[in-house]
């Protein structure tokens, strides 16, 4: 096993080479580049720039440096944390991208046991309910929540918020407490704000979770060793939880390795809609403005987090099932 | 030679007794009628053997006595008598009579019956051991659920039932996993873990379908030679006449839901009563036989189970049938030597109107 983990990094490691040449051409790809624009923009203020200045700045910022030296610069700053500097926020992007990243990891987090401790419970249920009235009613809420896009619901949740329930909606904190410092009030005040972002981003998936989790388990329940649990005398739970439940999981820890990436960029469109400081809208302005060391930092977090995820999907789906651990 | 356990136990030698068992399955196409009347004893400590075509009840009927009968089949009418061998404690033991059709399917008596004195294997063993957890655990399982012992004990119990249906390292295959075992080995995973409990029923559900004919033989063999030292009845559900011949000492024929004809294993082969016995005897070849004579194949096809067959199920197939009344009426069920029952109106002229 540990062989397999350390042999899947290696490839890890070549994979992450490629996605940085791709990435690295992506920034290089789009005409002119951002001093272009920053010089237009002096301009535009009323500064003229001497050629020699401008001249200046593409020297210390290597415009006509060969390509490879470009990408060295890159990737070897990348390596070690520096990510480059962002030209609209005009701050490092390593900066830019902690400041984000602690909520973002949170309400990903928590959004992803929500949806798999529910799915999982309701798919069981459905499941060994199948064609009851609770099951169809499910089945309903499965489909509304699968066809409903994820912002009207965010703000058909904001609207019930402030209205029912009088809350201050919108951010993570109500407006006492957004730059107070760290106490227990204040926690209390950011669980109040959670539960909406966490509902609205996890409703498509939990309603697709639990639908692969009742049919999966539908399946499963048909073979023939659920019924030998059975002929054994366990009880309904035990066979079902124990026996069934175990060999249903597959597609939904495959799905696992592939949800890794949305801790970052997850729900970009709902983080703009209910205003949250996460960083799904800071790579969505990136690609916007072709702030391209900042969107680029993005693409390789987002290629790392998938190859970690699926490297923890398969170690995990081994780990459920003996058929295909490796070696 | 395992007469001990049953036969001056109970008052009829019997460990379970099927009357008039009635299974339908409601579907969206309909009612299929799966068990349509079925009368079947089994007898302690001896190997019953129930045949028939496919789709005539056999399976059903043994799901049906371990009260696992699947959605949307349902017992509709008819009763399951097991006689449990109670130990009292002055050393002498009852008999207790438990009609199986009135538990809750899943409440605790049925479940404490199921897996202790109930037991049963299926026909594929590729898929009837639990791929995710190893061959002691689904063993232990079982031997914790209905015994009370440490873990530890229970483990030396799987090694020595393991050991005793015939698999080779059985220290090592508690650890292995269904998948790394072959089909025969799983089929001894599967007996061992059904007798962990000691059962006085085995159900053995065409066991050896799925393999071949030389690990056939090995199963078989090892299924004989439990019975003997174990003592349990076992209901040995196979289309294969041979093995019958070869395992069984009783055999009850099923014919569409029905038991058409019980009998001991040798006036079944060689005196059989009922049309359709004979004729499913007539259409397997014979070794040795020097005529040319070609099979006789059963004229017609099974009907359909959703069909209602007014009268005897087999009379549009029977060479015997008497209009008017096969047709009519169902046949009861007539004893016509030790032990042997026959449902055909050449036997008999009492029937029954139900259909």
């Amino acid at each position: 096993m540990a062989r397999y983990i350390l042999r899947r990094s290696g490839y890890m490691l070549v994979t992450m080479i490629f996605v940085a040449v791709i990435g690295f051409l992506i920034i290089e790809l789009p005409p002119g580049s951002y001093l272009e624009f920053e010089i237009a923009r002096l301009r535009q203020l009323g500064g003229d720039m001497a050629p020699e200045q401008i001249r200046a700045l593409e020297v210390r910022y290597g415009v006509h440096d060969p390509i490879y030296l470009k990408f060295w610069k890159w990737f070897s700053g990348f390596v070690r944390g520096d990510f480059g500097r962002s030209f609209e926020h005009r701050l490092p992007v390593s900066e830019l991208l902690w400041q984000r990243l602690g909520f973002t990891v949170l309400i990903s987090v928590l959004t992803m046991i929500f949806s798999w401790v529910v799915s999982i419970i309701v798919g069981v249920y459905s499941a060994t309910h199948r064609y009851t009235i609770p099951d169809y009613a499910i089945t309903v809420l499965q489909f509304i929540g699968l066809s409903v896009p994820n912002f009207l619901l965010a703000l058909v949740l904001m609207v019930f918020a402030q209205q029912v329930l009088g809350m201050e909606v919108g951010g993570l904190f109500s407006g006492a407490y957004r730059n107070a410092p760290w106490s227990l009030a204040k926690f209390i005040d950011l669980l109040k704000h959670l539960w909406i972002p966490i509902l609205v981003i996890g409703a498509s998936g939990t309603a697709w979770l639990s639908r692969v989790m009742r049919g999966n388990l539908l399946d499963v329940l048909n073979m023939q060793y659920v019924q030998t649990a059975r002929a054994k005398g366990l009880s309904e739970r035990t066979v079902i939880w124990k026996h069934a439940v175990r060999n249903a999981l597959h597609p939904l820890v495959m799905v696992l390795g592939m949800s890794l990436p949305g801790i970052i960029s997850g729900e970009t469109v709902v983080a703009i809609v209910l205003n949250m400081p996460t960083t799904g809208p800071l790579y969505f302005r990136a690609l916007l403005q072709q702030d391209m060391y900042l969107a680029v930092t993005f693409l390789m977090f987002l290629a790392v987090l998938l190859l970690i995820g699926n490297l923890f999907a398969d170690i995990l789906l081994a780990w459920l099932d003996p058929r295909i651990r490796f070696e | 030679m395992a007469k001990q356990a049953g036969s001056s136990t109970t008052p009829e030698g019997l460990v379970v007794r099927v009357r008039d068992l009635h299974v339908y399955f409601f579907t969206d196409l309909g009612v299929s009628r799966a068990l349509n009347g079925v009368s079947l004893d089994i007898p302690a400590g001896k190997v019953t053997g129930v045949v028939g075509e496919s789709g005539c009840g056999k399976s059903v009927t043994a799901l049906s006595i371990m009260r696992l009968v699947p959605h949307p089949g349902r017992i509709t009418k008819g009763e399951i008598l097991l006689y449990r061998e109670r130990e009292k404690q002055n050393g002498h033991s009852i008999v207790e009579e438990v009609n199986l059709t009135d538990l809750d399917p899943q409440g605790p008596v049925i479940r404490s019956i199921r897996g202790a004195e109930l037991a049963m294997i299926f026909q594929e063993p590729m898929t009837s051991l639990n791929p995710s957890y190893t061959i002691g655990d689904q063993i232990m399982e079982a031997i914790l659920l209905h015994q009370q012992c440490t873990r530890k004990e229970a483990e030396e119990r799987a090694v020595d039932i393991l050991a005793r249906a015939g698999m080779p390292n059985p220290q090592t295959v508690v650890r292995r996993y269904p998948h790394e075992l072959s089909g025969g080995m799983r089929q001894r995973a599967m007996i061992a873990m059904a007798l962990s409990c000691t059962p006085s029923v085995l159900f053995a559900d065409e066991p050896t379908t799925a393999l071949d004919v030389t690990t056939e033989a090995q199963i078989l063999d090892l299924m004989r030679e439990l019975q003997a030292a174990m003592g349990m009845a076992i209901v040995f559900i196979t289309h294969n006449l041979g093995v019958v011949a070869q395992m069984c000492d009783t055999v009850a024929v099923m014919y569409l839901g029905r038991v058409v004809e019980q009998a001991p294993v040798e006036p079944l082969f060689y005196d059989p009563q009922h049309p359709y016995t004979r004729a499913l005897l007539r259409s397997i070849p014979h070794v040795g036989s020097r005529t040319k004579a070609r099979l006789q194949p059963i004229r017609g096809v099974v009907p359909d189970p959703y069909a209602t067959i007014e009268g005897c199920p087999f009379h549009p197939r029977c060479d015997y049938r008497k209009p008017g009344l096969c047709d009519v009426r169902v046949p009861a069920t007539t004893q016509v030597g030790e032990n042997h029952t026959v449902r055909c109106f050449l036997y008999t002229e009492q029937g029954e109107d139900n259909g």
